[in-house]
Parts: structure tokens; sequence; C-alpha cells
């Protein structure tokens, strides 16, 4: 005994020696010890993204026995699975998603190995918000094994999210009949059902606006028509061919938005009030009537736009005495003039007047201006006796 | 028909009998069923019901039929329960075997068994016994075309009897499972009154349970709507008063109708009574404009016992609290003096009326095809 040891002793001294001389050079930096001290394996606290063999040698080390080809597909596949939970549970869905599609490559003969793969990687995809992968990955497992409860849940809870909801009900129907108490189960069909019989009633308000608004436009249109008023119709028809019948008089001239978003309404009097549009072509200004009664006259309207001169009328010539209106009778470039003292409806029913897109529109001009003598060039112009 | 003449009789209900006169047999017997001393006769005996249940395996299938008919016939009489019941276990397998052509005569048949309190107890524990319990009955009700060649209609009606017990109420109102919830579509079932009337009839035996009220009027059963959508009809509310109803009954399309068969109405009425009878569950009905469908319909309605129960919910729909101590209204204490007026006056009414069940009854007005 004694000769060992002091054998030991005597091979222990040259190398006690060196360290009285030498320098321990594989000793931390002590600026940067944290960093390198995350650098290896045992002590990281999570692996990093990616493995870069030269940063990073024995963790590459590692990664390359556990992903040996040489073992067997069940037991690659089971690390790739492991793999994949461990992403899970860090909610790195992609990641995991990846791990686990590498587990299915390896194809291995577990059944029921394969069929967690998919399920778990059904699961990754729903958070994801994949549903139809997940779907699809849920059926794929049930292929494998038809009874998989996880993979019925996680179908269920697929079909709840793309709103497929007597779907959702009878995969959860199928699940409470392997398992009667499960309480994801009971609960998901529950909330399916709910939400079937919300979008149903979602259905029949929708229904029932759109039988609504069909009668008033049939309404309106029965109103227009009695005054034998026309509406400007897109498709190319002869000009003189009145439109006869509601169905011909097509309810696509008269849309439900004008174009500044007010409609033609009946009030309670049974008079229509119409959206009005007044242009001012010298200075490419607008004014706009939201409710014109038709049985009111132009003049009156006049004198309260006019009341005061518009910010824009530079020349200080826009006095109501000082105006003329027009309407112009597009199919035939015509313009006539309105009598100012005449309603709305009595104007809307002259015999060249279509109405547009559900807005009266008229021209505001001065008499006699320059402007206008230009702006009448080379049309025809009807005026007032 | 004396001894002898039956003895002959019984003597070619065999299942090894001459086929032309075992058919000619069973026809007769069905024929007796038709009447009410024919019924009398054989429900008395014994050898005949056991003959009859044999032949319903027979190789012929007008035999099977006839057998079955007649035993339909035979078994709205308590009387036949005894022998009856000794099949048990076989009838209850043929009801379940998807495969099995006569499941709706064997459906009938248990459905008439359980109406009766004592048989209806028998078939329940046969069922356990068997290992068919209520929770395959519920799927194979649930499930279309479980059966190919039997549309298992009366499965409605023996629930319903069978709701009777308090362990199958129990059953169906497992919290923790899916099973009541399954129930409730079918109370719009168009196709089959039979069926319709079973499920409302299961329902509202099971209103009888108050300790369950909370769950049946929440969310997770949601209760109320499928009670009151067969009592709807096109109705158009003012937006706001549409938007306080149960979502099932908003906005109803004009084709909507009521449910026909005067019986089911009244007992969907019960069923929204029972369910007022605890001081929460009375909130939870009127919260969600119970009145404005019942107010409606009483408009409409034109039986008096449906509108006599129109009245007595409305009443509580729209009348004030009830005092201290009164707020569950089945379990109140009444005093003696008050217990024998009421009795009077139910007396009174039953004299003018049909009988209306005090408790959770059976079906009644299933019996099944007569001839």
């Amino acid at each position: 005994m004694e000769a060992a040891a002091g054998q030991a002793e005597e091979a222990a001294a040259p190398f006690l020696d060196k360290f009285q001389s030498q320098r321990y050079t594989g000793g931390f930096n002590p600026k940067s010890w944290e960093q390198e001290f995350d650098k290896i394996p045992m002590f990281m606290k999570k692996s990093p993204a990616e493995i870069d063999p030269e940063q990073n040698p024995d963790l590459a080390c590692l990664q390359s026995i556990i992903f040996d080809e040489d073992r067997s597909p069940e037991e690659q596949a089971n690390t790739y699975k492991n793999e994949g939970n461990e992403y899970f549970k860090e909610k790195n869905y992609k990641k995991a998603v990846i791990s686990y599609t590498e587990g299915l490559k390896k194809k291995c003969s577990d059944q029921d190995l394969n069929a967690v793969l998919y399920t778990n990687r059904a699961a990754a995809q729903f958070y994801l918000g994949n549903y139809r992968s997940a779907l699809s990955d849920v059926i794929a497992a049930r292929k494998l094994k038809p009874n998989h409860l996880k993979a019925i849940i996680r179908g269920a809870l697929c079909h709840l999210e793309l709103k497929n909801f007597p779907e959702a009900m009878a995969w959860c129907e199928e699940g409470l009949r392997i398992d009667s108490k499960e309480k994801k189960l009971v609960e998901t069909r529950a909330k399916a059902d709910r939400l079937k019989r919300a979008e149903q009633r979602d259905v029949r308000k929708a229904k029932l606006k759109e039988k609504k608004d069909q009668s008033q436009k049939e309404v309106l249109l029965t109103a227009i028509k009695e005054r034998n008023i026309k509406l400007f119709l897109e498709a190319s028809k002869e000009e003189d061919e009145i439109s006869d019948g509601l169905g011909e008089m097509s309810l696509n001239g008269l849309s439900s938005d004008s174009v500044t978003g007010t409609k033609i309404y009946l009030d309670d009097n049974g008079n229509l009030n119409w959206p009005v549009l007044f242009l001012y072509p010298e200075y490419g200004q607008t004014d706009f009537i939201s409710a014109f009664h038709e049985d009111s006259r132009f003049i009156d309207h006049i004198l309260v736009m006019f009341a005061e001169l518009p910010p824009w009328d530079l020349e200080r010539k826009y006095h109501s005495s000082n105006l003329e209106l027009y309407f112009e009778d597009e199919a035939r470039e015509e313009m006539y003039q309105l009598n100012t003292e005449n309603t709305l409806l009595q104007v809307l029913q002259h015999q060249r007047y279509f109405v547009k897109a559900g807005t009266p529109t008229f021209l505001v001009l001065v008499k006699q201006s320059p402007f206008s003598k230009n702006y009448f060039f080379g049309k025809k112009v009807h005026r007032l006796k | 028909m004396d001894e002898e003449q039956a003895r002959e009789l019984l003597g070619f209900l065999r299942l090894d009998t001459r086929p032309d006169l075992k058919g000619q047999a069973t026809g007769y017997i069905l024929g007796l069923t038709g009447s009410v001393e024919g019924r009398t006769l054989l429900a008395g005996r014994p050898d005949f019901l056991e003959a009859l249940l044999l032949l319903t395996g027979d190789r012929s299938l007008a035999v099977v039929k006839d057998s079955y008919h007649s035993l339909i016939n035979l078994s709205v009489a308590a009387a036949t329960h005894g022998a009856l019941a000794k099949e048990l276990p076989v009838l209850l397998h043929r009801l379940l075997d998807p495969g099995y052509a006569f499941a709706d005569q064997v459906c009938t048949l248990l459905s008439n068994l359980s109406r009766e309190e004592g048989t209806c107890r028998q078939v329940f524990q046969a069922m356990q016994e068997e290992g068919l319990g209520l929770a395959r009955a519920v799927e194979a009700f649930c499930t279309e075309g479980y059966n190919q060649k039997a549309a298992l209609h009366y499965l409605g009606p023996l629930l319903s009897n069978l709701t009777q017990l308090p362990e199958t109420r129990e059953f169906l109102l497992d919290r923790s499972r899916c099973v009541v919830q399954r129930l409730l579509p079918y109370t719009q079932y168009e196709a089959s009154a039979i069926r319709r009337g079973g499920v409302i009839g299961t329902l509202r035996n099971c209103c009888f349970e108050y300790k369950y009220h909370e769950w049946l009027l929440g969310a997770e059963v949601d209760l109320l709507p499928f009670l009151l959508l067969p009592l709807a009809g096109p109705e158009e509310f003012p937006e706001e008063e549409m938007e306080r109803l149960p979502v099932d009954l908003q906005y109803l399309p004009q084709d909507k109708q009521r449910e026909k068969d005067p019986d089911i109405r009244k007992m969907l009425l019960e069923a929204v009574m029972l369910l007022t009878a605890t001081k929460a569950g009375r909130q939870r009905v009127k919260e969600k404009g119970t009145y404005l469908v019942v107010r409606e319909l009483h408009q409409q309605e034109t039986e008096p016992d449906v509108l006599a129960a129109c009245e007595k919910l409305i009443q509580v729909l729209i009348g004030d609290e009830p005092e201290a101590g009164m707020e569950n209204l089945l379990e109140v204490e009444i005093p003696e003096d008050v217990e024998e007026r009421l009795q009077r006056l139910d007396r009174e009414e039953e004299r003018q009326q049909e009988t209306q069940s005090e408790g959770p009854g059976a079906q009644t007005g299933s019996q099944g095809p007569s001839r």
C-alpha cells in the first residue's frame, strides 16, 4: 500500500509543480465568463435556436448522437416527438410543426406514435391559426387510430374555429360515445350549439331586413312611376321607350344610396323627398340638399341658399334674382331652363327629365354672364319664354 | 270461446305448425284483439301471450307482424304485463339491434308496457341487467338512420314513460354528460308527432326536478327556447322586444307554424310552468320574454284546456312575487283547510275536463296501432 501511494505521489509531484509555474489557460475569461458559461451544454438555460457546429461543437455533437441515423425509425420518430413537445411547451409552434413533420417522415411502424405525431402537429397548427391544416392532421391521426380522443377533441375545436358548427357538434358526439363524460367535449358541443343557433338567427334577421328593404324599394318605385318620373337607365335603351312595369324599371337605376349617401324616401304624408345636387360649374362648386320635398319650390330653396353670397362667389354676382337654373338632357345634349317658381315634382315630370343615380341634379348659372355664354356654346338651350 | 276451442287454437300457435294454419291462427287472434271482449279474453291467458311472444321469432313475416300487432293491442291492459315482462331481455336486445326489421313493433310494445309504473321499473331494471342502459336508448333515438328498417319514433314515448322513475330522470339530467341536450332539437321534429310528443313528455317530467332548474335554464342546456319555439308563431315584435327573446325565437319567418297537437301544446306549457316553481327560475323565465310568446299564443288558442294552461302561466309571469317562505311552489306546505278546499276544486275541475297529471306521469294517448 505504501509503495503504491508513494508512486502516485511521485508522479503527482511534477504535475503539481506545473501549477506553480504555469498559468492555467483553460479557465473562464473574467470579463466574458457568463457568455462562455452559457455555451457549455450542461449549463445552458435554453438551447440555441440554431446549432452551429463551429460555434458550439459540444452541442452539435450531442445532437448528432440523439439524431443518429443508425437508430431505429421508431426511436428517431420518438425523439422528434419529444423535441416537438419541448418546442410546444415553449410556445414555439412553428418549430414544433417541423419536429413533428420530421418524425412523421421516418414513417415508422408504430401507428400509435404516428397518430400522436399527427395529433400533436394538429395542436401546434391550431395555435398557429392554421385550422384547416390542423383538421387534416387529425383526420390522418384518426385514420390510424379512429378512437384517439385527443384527435377528436382537436378536430371539434378546429371545426368550431372554422365556424362549421354542425360538424363540430358531430365530432363532439362521436367523442362522447367513447368517453361520455369528457369535459372538453361536453363544453365544446354546448358552445357550438349556441353559436349555431345564433348564426341561424343572424341569417333570419338578414333575410327579414332584405325583404323589408325590397318592399320599401318597390313602394318607392311605385310612387315614382305614379308621378310619371323617369329614371335614367344605364343600359342602352331607345330614348323614347319609357319602361313599362315595375320589373323593367330597374331598381339599379334607383341606387339605394345616391352619390352622397342619402336616399329618396316617402314621408308619412305620402310625399317623396329627394336628395338634390346643385352644381355651380363656373366655380366647380356644389350644394347638396338631402331632403328636397317634392312640393317645395326651387325659388324658396334658392332664397335660403343665397341669402348670403357664398365665399367662392368672387365677383359677388350670385344673387338669387340673378340666377338661372338648368337641367341637362344628356341623351340629346340639350339644356332646359327651369322655372324656379315650379316645384321639384313639376320639374321631375318634365318630358325630357331623367333622374340619374337617384339624385336630381341641376346647374346654376348667372344670367347673361360671360361664363354662361361660353358654357352654352354649341349646345341647344331651351329657355323660358 | 270455450276451453276446448281455446286449447285447439293454442295448438296452432306454435312455431312448428303448418305455415298456412299458423298464418290463419295468428290472423284470427289479431282480429280478436280488435274487440273489447277479445282483448279481455286473451289478456287473462298467459299461455296465449307466451305463444304469441314465441311466434315473433317465426320465419313468416306475416306471422311475426300479426303476433306483434296482437301483443301491442293486448299490452295496453296491465293484466298482460306479468307474462310479457318475462321476455323483456329479448325484446330489449331486439329494440337496440340496428339490423332488426321489427324494431318499431318492439318499440311500440315496450312503450305500452312502460306506462304502468311497476312494469316500467321492470323495463328499466332489465335494461340495466342486459347492459343496455339509457345511454344506448338515447343514442338510438338521436341517430338518424340507426335502424334502416325502423324509424323508432316510439322510443319517444318509451323514454317519456321511463322518466316516471327518478333514476331515469337523474341519468338524463346528468350534468357531466350530454344527454338531455341531445333531445332538445326534437321538440321541433315535424315528421312524427309521436317522437315529438315523447320528447316533450320526457322534458316535462324532467322539469319536476327543481334542483336542476338553474342548470336547465342556463347556457349549458338552455331548455326554455326549445319549449317556447313550438308555441311561437310568425309574430313580428318591435325591435327591442325581439332582442329580449331567446335567440331561437328571434326573427321567425312568416311561415312559422305553431304546434298543431293540443295535447303537446299543453305539455309544453306545463313544462314551462314547472320551471317557474323556484324564484330564480321564475326570474329567468320572465326575463327571457316568455310572456310575449304566451300572450300571442293565448290570442290564437282555441282549445279550452290549453287556454287554461296559458292563463295559469300568464298569471305567474305577470303576477307579484309570492310572500316569503313560498318561494318554491313545489315545496310549499299547504295548511289543511286550504288543502281541502283545493282538493274540492280539483275534483270539480276533473269533472269538467280530462285529468291533468299531477306528478311525472306516463304518456297518455300513445297506445300504438290497433287493427
